[in-house]
């Protein structure tokens, strides 16, 4: 709890002081951001949906479009992309690698007006599954997909 | 030193594809530093905001486990001449912003 009040703060200074020197944005919206760390620190793909949503339910959607390599030669650069415009109503998207130490990658939160579309570059330690967890409507979708990784990515 | 941050923004149909590539270590905190057998320590964003015209439209929170120098690729819906900001801050107090407009 310490650290994250910490973190608010240097936030706080850091963030917004740049943001409203360059006139960008009002201080509020920076924030906004509350850096779930009990959620990234989770070991398992269910504690970390469970502190981040509350749930760890999930239903397989196929309206989520997860793009991933079959194969992935550096597991430090993994292209991942999802696409979730087809749904109504996304909140909140997260990326998920199973076996990694911690398994939580990044969660995007969406405001009404955005569009459910997120493409990134994530570290795999070794070969498992992606998954992306979508939440829609107030409820979770997930789609996964293996890839295999001939050089893992999580030092070593 | 502020995170340096690239842009690119296309529009299609009223939706903006916004392409961002950020420069920065994303150091886990796990990685061994084999010389001395401790971690390096741990450096990386944990926080992006993407706002249109000033109104936050995503909001991100990152791990150590998104690549090093990070690619993120969003779409927003917004139509010429709107302002696209990043604004990105890691967990050592580190932040960087940018702007573009789009065409």
């Amino acid at each position: 709890m310490k650290r994250r009040s910490f973190l608010k703060g240097t936030l706080a200074t850091g963030a917004a002081a740049v943001a409203v020197n360059a006139g960008l944005l009002t201080p509020s919206t920076v924030l906004a951001a509350d850096w779930n760390k009990k959620a990234f620190g989770a070991k398992k793909t269910s504690a970390a949906l469970d502190s981040m949503y509350g749930s760890s339910s999930t239903a397989k959607s196929g309206d989520i479009k997860l793009k991933a390599p079959a194969i992935a030669e550096n597991g430090a650069v993994t292209p991942i992309t999802v696409d979730a415009s087809k749904m109504s109503g996304v909140e909140s998207i997260s990326i998920l690698a199973a076996k990694n130490p911690t398994p939580l990658v990044c969660e995007y939160s969406f405001a009404a007006s955005a569009v459910g579309y997120v493409s990134t570059r994530i570290k795999m330690a070794k070969t498992q599954n992606v998954v992306a967890v979508v939440k829609a409507g107030g409820k979770l979708y997930q789609a996964e997909q293996e890839v295999k990784v001939t050089i893992g990515g999580c030092g070593g | 030193m502020s995170i340096k941050i690239r842009m690119r923004g296309k529009i299609k149909g009223g939706i903006a594809e916004v392409k961002a590539l950020i420069k920065h270590p994303m150091e886990s905190g796990a990685r061994m530093n084999k010389k001395t057998g401790k971690p390096y320590p741990a450096k990386y964003i944990n926080t992006v905001i993407v706002a249109v015209n000033g109104k936050t439209e995503i909001d991100a929170q990152w791990s150590g486990s998104v690549s090093a120098n990070p690619y993120m690729g969003v779409k927003v819906k917004a139509s010429k001449g709107d302002k696209v900001t990043v604004t990105v801050a890691d967990n050592t107090g580190g932040t960087g912003t940018k702007s573009i407009k789009l065409k």
